[in-house]
Parts: structure tokens; C-alpha cells; sequence
């Protein structure tokens, strides 16, 4: 059984806007799921969708199993949120909130005490258990967004741009949280700008552009099909430059720019090649990124 | 009843209850200035034959509702818009809640604040000196409080739910629950009325609210208390349903 499972889900707003065109997503159970695209391209309509903020106009989903209309209570039990906007109540302490968290999904208090506790120490937030939302960093509350998504210890973590608007510290710090989690069994959706964290921690992508998935699969077989790796060489006389018409290559100034999947296969060739002509000075090998294939997906 | 619904109600209730001076003291400083300031210096001018009893007291029960009536409304509404506001409602638009539960969690939460007022207007009246105010029938009072709280909490979810403002909200309560509230008999005798104005309160449901609660605290009955309690019944069920059906739909609160 799949953690989560999305069959020609399709949602119209009022306005007209068609935001999904009838998705196929299928999300391994233990997996860390990357779901990137730009902005507006049906990335937070799904994530709505799925936790009960949006309404779906046609096509099924479901989490661990349960349908999430008919079985909604289950799904919902089964899935933390941390969304993209902070969303944090001003009334109550930052422990009271994570408390009211917990109960809401059924965790009898005396769980979530000592639930809530571990989590803020692990969060390095617990110094602040008593202050209000509005007396913390934006880093802080982010934080406190992802402890609200896992008070309940739910098997599936949806992250919305979980790291927007942190710096670099503690992004890392972060990463390697979601990580542990990831590895002690739980289910990650992730959505993120940052292509790099994307490349980082998910294994397996999938890319959601105007309402439609149009890739998906292992982060690294994607980063290899799509995108093509860069060799620089330099070269002392790059006029007298003759290379084979298999190469795709560019000149500016001294430094030949040739694309290739295949840099181990190719580069004795190209060297050869190079050679004939000029004295190579320096090559250098520039491997392809999951930005690359973003970039070359979403024709940006 | 579950975990989940419990901790949403005590949310709600916690809420009016940290902030008490906000939500619940005003209310009973302005009934008992009411109180004092029409009570003392009408009251004193007025014959007894009028009312059938004090003047001051006469106007308890009205003062009470107008409390109750406020409160129970702004608790919702405000609940809800400023948890739309700051987007906090998404937490229990995800939860693991039905739409009724989510309805009746805001709907009891705003209740109890009418309820609490309400209660605490009468027993300040109880024992407030240079007054002959009391409650005849407690069980009967308890019941009008709660309904009536409980209809004007649900209209507050209702509106909260539609309003895309806050001056939407206090639109309602400046022009339609005031005015209805001071033409709905809180300071006067049906009796003292024209026939023309007699027949318009009739069709005011705040006045019979009013009336039902002097009846069970006064025992002065202008009109059916039957059907007071009907009324009450039958607002406070409908406005249950409607406000049950929108957090089901996710009317205006989900995309």
C-alpha cells in the first residue's frame, strides 16, 4: 500500500482557474517526496486537498488507504501539515497551542505533555514554552509549525515550504531533523523553492507545472535523464577549435563549453579532439543539478 | 464524546476565559450600571402598579438577554474571524473534526459566555442591596439563558463565517441586535406600548425572549411563555443546522 495515493484529481476554483488537471501521484510508504514546481502550479491546492482545506472538484485520493472524503477522519489522523503561511494562534503559550495540537487528533493529555515537551527541546524552542506566538522569531515559529504538524506522531508529514524565510544554520538544522525522521519510518511530502534541499534530501520527485505532473520518478535518474552535465576546457587557441559534430558546444573566449550525459564515456574523446588543434590549459566538469532539470521541465 | 471534540471546546471556552476582562466583566459592569443609572432614577418615579414589581427590577431580566444576546454572538464571531484572520482555523479545518463538531465546539464555546454573564447579572441582582429581585423558577431561567445563548452563539458562527470583516460583524450586533434588543421590552411594559407598536414587538423574537426570562425569574407572564421556550427552541435548532451545514460545505471557509 502506498502512503499516498491520487487518481485524476482535478480542482476548478470559482474563478475559473483550472489549478489541477487530473494528477497521478502515487507516494511510497518511508519515502521523502519532493513535489516541486513554480509558483501556481498546483503544489499547495494539492497539499490542500489532501488535509481538507480545499475541495476537490473531481478524481480520488488517499492516505494509508482511507479515502480522504469518506474516510476523513482516519486520513486526517494519518498526516501532519505544516503549511506554507505561518498560522499561529496569538491567545495561548506556544505549549498550549502544541497541547491544543495534540488533542485535536485524539492525544490524551498527559501523552501530549510529555509529547510536546520532547519535541520543543528537540526544536530548541523549549526556553520559549511559555511565550505567545507574537514574541518570537520568524525562525522560531516555523519551527513551531513543524512541532505542530508532529504532536499527533503521525506516519505522513506534509511540509510546505518548511524552510521559507530561515537562514542557513538553521535550515541545516532542520534538514537533518526531517531527515531523522524521515529514516525513524515516516512519510515526507515536501514542497520547497529551494531546488537544492529538494536534491538534498528527497529520493524520489515529482514535477507539478500549469495543474499537471510532468515528471516523476528517482531524484537522481530524473537530474540524469533530463539535464546534461557541462566540461570546460581551457585551451590556448580556441579559433583553431575543430570538434565533431556530436558534441554540443559553445566558445567564450577561451574556455569550450561542451554538454554531455555521458562525461566519463566522452571526455577521452573530446580531449583527443582538442588536442589535434590546441594545448588544453584546464578542464573542468560541471555535473548536471535537479535545478538543471527543473529549469529544463518547466521551460524557465 | 471524543478527545478531539473536548479539546476544541475547552479551547474555545479557555479562550473567553483568559481574556475575562475583556469578555466578561464589561458585560456585567455595563448591566449593573444599567442597573443603577435606570433603575435608581426612573425607577423611583415610576408606581410599582406598572411592573407589578420594582421598576429596577422589572429591568433585570431584559438587561440580562441584552448581555447574554451580545456576548453569545461577539464570542463567535470574533472566535471565528479572528481565527480566519490569522489563518489558525486551518488547524481545525484539518482536524480530524465533523463539520457539526466544529459548529457545536464554536457554538457551546460562545453559549457558555451568554450563559456565564447571564447567570452572573442575576445573582449580582440577587445580592445587590436596595433591590427585591428574584428568581422564582431557576430551572426554567437556566433554560432561556442557554437557549438563547446558544441561538445567538450559532447566528455569531453563522456570521462569522460569512463575514469578510470585522465591521461586518459589529454591523450586526450595532444595527439589528440593538435596536431589536431596546424595542424588545427590556426597559418597558408591552402595556405602556400603542396597539400599532404592541403588534410590531410581537413579531420582535427578542421580545419574547425577554418576556420568557421575566417570566421564569419574575413570574409575570405579558405573553405565552409556552411559546417563548418555542421560539428559543426553534431559532437556537435552526441556526444549529445552518451553522453545521457551512462548516460541512467549507462555505467561504475553504477554496
Amino acid at each position: 500500500m502506498n502512503a499516498i495515493e491520487i487518481s485524476s484529481l482535478k480542482k476548478t476554483y470559482d474563478t475559473g482557474d483550472e489549478a489541477l488537471k487530473g494528477i497521478d501521484l502515487n507516494i511510497k510508504k518511508g519515502s521523502f517526496f519532493g513535489l516541486l514546481g513554480p509558483n501556481g502550479a498546483g503544489k499547495t491546492t494539492t497539499i490542500g486537498i489532501l488535509t481538507g482545506l480545499v475541495n476537490k472538484t473531481s478524481g480520488n485520493a488517499k492516505i494509508l488507504g482511507y479515502d480522504i472524503i469518506n474516510d476523513f477522519k482516519l486520513a486526517r489522523k494519518s498526516i501532519g501539515l505544516s503549511p506554507q503561511e505561518i498560522n499561529l494562534d496569538v491567545f495561548f503559550s506556544i505549549r498550549q497551542i502544541l497541547l491544543f495540537q495534540a488533542g485535536y487528533y485524539g492525544v490524551t493529555q498527559k501523552l501530549a505533555e510529555k509529547r510536546v515537551d520532547t519535541i520543543l527541546k528537540k526544536l530548541d524552542l523549549y526556553h520559549k514554552k511559555d511565550e505567545t506566538s507574537r514574541h518570537l522569531s520568524g525562525g522560531m515559529k516555523r519551527r513551531i509549525q513543524i512541532a505542530k504538524s508532529l504532536v499527533h506522531d503521525p506516519p505522513i508529514l506534509i511540509l510546505d515550504e518548511p524552510t521559507a524565510g530561515v537562514d542557513i544554520e538553521l535550515r541545516h538544522m532542520l534538514w537533518d531533523y526531517l531527515k531523522e525522521l524521515n529514516n525513524s519510518g515516516k512519510t515526507i511530502l515536501l514542497t520547497t523553492h529551494y531546488i537544492e534541499e529538494a536534491e538534498k534530501l528527497c529520493d524520489e520527485i515529482a514535477i507539478i507545472n500549469n495543474g499537471e505532473i510532468i515528471k516523476q520518478g528517482e531524484t537522481k535518474s530524473i537530474i540524469k535523464e533530463v539535464s546534461l552535465n557541462t566540461i570546460e576546457v581551457e585551451v590556448d587557441k580556441p579559433s583553431n577549435i575543430k570538434l565533431s559534430d556530436d558534441f554540443d558546444f559553445s566558445i567564450i573566449d577561451n574556455i569550450i563549453k561542451i554538454q554531455t550525459k555521458e562525461v566519463n564515456k566522452e571526455i577521452t574523446k573530446i580531449i583527443k579532439e582538442i588536442e589535434q588543434t590546441t594545448t588544453i590549459s584546464n578542464i573542468n566538469i560541471i555535473n548536471s543539478s535537479l535545478e538543471d532539470a527543473f529549469l529544463k521541465l518547466t521551460n524557465k | 464524546m471524543n478527545i478531539e471534540f473536548l479539546t476544541f471546546l475547552r479551547r474555545e471556552i479557555y479562550r473567553f476565559m483568559v481574556l475575562y476582562k475583556q469578555t466578561i466583566v464589561p458585560a456585567l459592569l455595563s448591566s449593573l450600571l444599567y442597573i443603577l443609572v435606570f433603575g435608581e432614577t426612573l425607577g423611583n418615579k415610576i408606581p410599582k402598579e406598572y411592573f407589578a414589581t420594582s421598576y429596577m427590577s422589572f429591568i433585570v431580566p431584559g438587561l440580562a438577554m441584552m448581555s447574554v444576546i451580545t456576548q453569545s454572538y461577539q464570542n463567535s464571531a470574533s472566535s471565528i474571524m479572528q481565527a480566519k484572520y490569522l489563518r489558525f482555523i486551518e488547524d481545525i479545518l484539518i482536524a480530524p473534526l465533523s463539520g457539526l463538531q466544529v459548529s457545536l465546539g464554536y457554538i457551546i464555546g460562545g453559549a457558555m459566555r451568554g450563559l456565564i454573564c447571564g447567570w452572573a447579572i442575576l445573582v449580582m441582582c440577587i445580592i445587590m442591596p436596595n433591590t427585591d429581585f428574584n428568581v422564582d423558577n431557576w430551572f426554567l431561567t437556566m433554560l432561556y439563558l442557554l437557549t438563547v445563548s446558544w441561538t445567538f452563539s450559532a447566528f455569531g458562527v453563522i456570521i462569522g463565517v460569512i463575514a469578510k470583516s470585522w465591521d461586518e460583524i459589529g454591523s450586526f450586533s450595532n444595527f439589528i441586535f440593538m435596536p431589536m434588543t431596546f424595542l424588545g421590552g427590556v426597559f418597558y411594559s408591552l402595556e405602556m406600548l400603542p396597539n400599532w407598536a404592541q403588534n410590531i414587538s410581537l413579531i420582535n423574537p427578542i421580545y419574547w425572549m425577554i418576556s420568557g426570562l421575566r417570566y421564569s425569574t419574575l413570574s409575570i407572564e405579558e405573553i405565552s411563555n409556552v411559546t417563548s421556550l418555542v421560539i428559543c427552541l426553534s431559532f437556537s435548532t435552526l441556526f444549529t443546522i445552518i451553522a453545521s451545514y457551512l462548516f460541512k460545505t467549507g462555505y467561504k471557509i475553504k477554496s
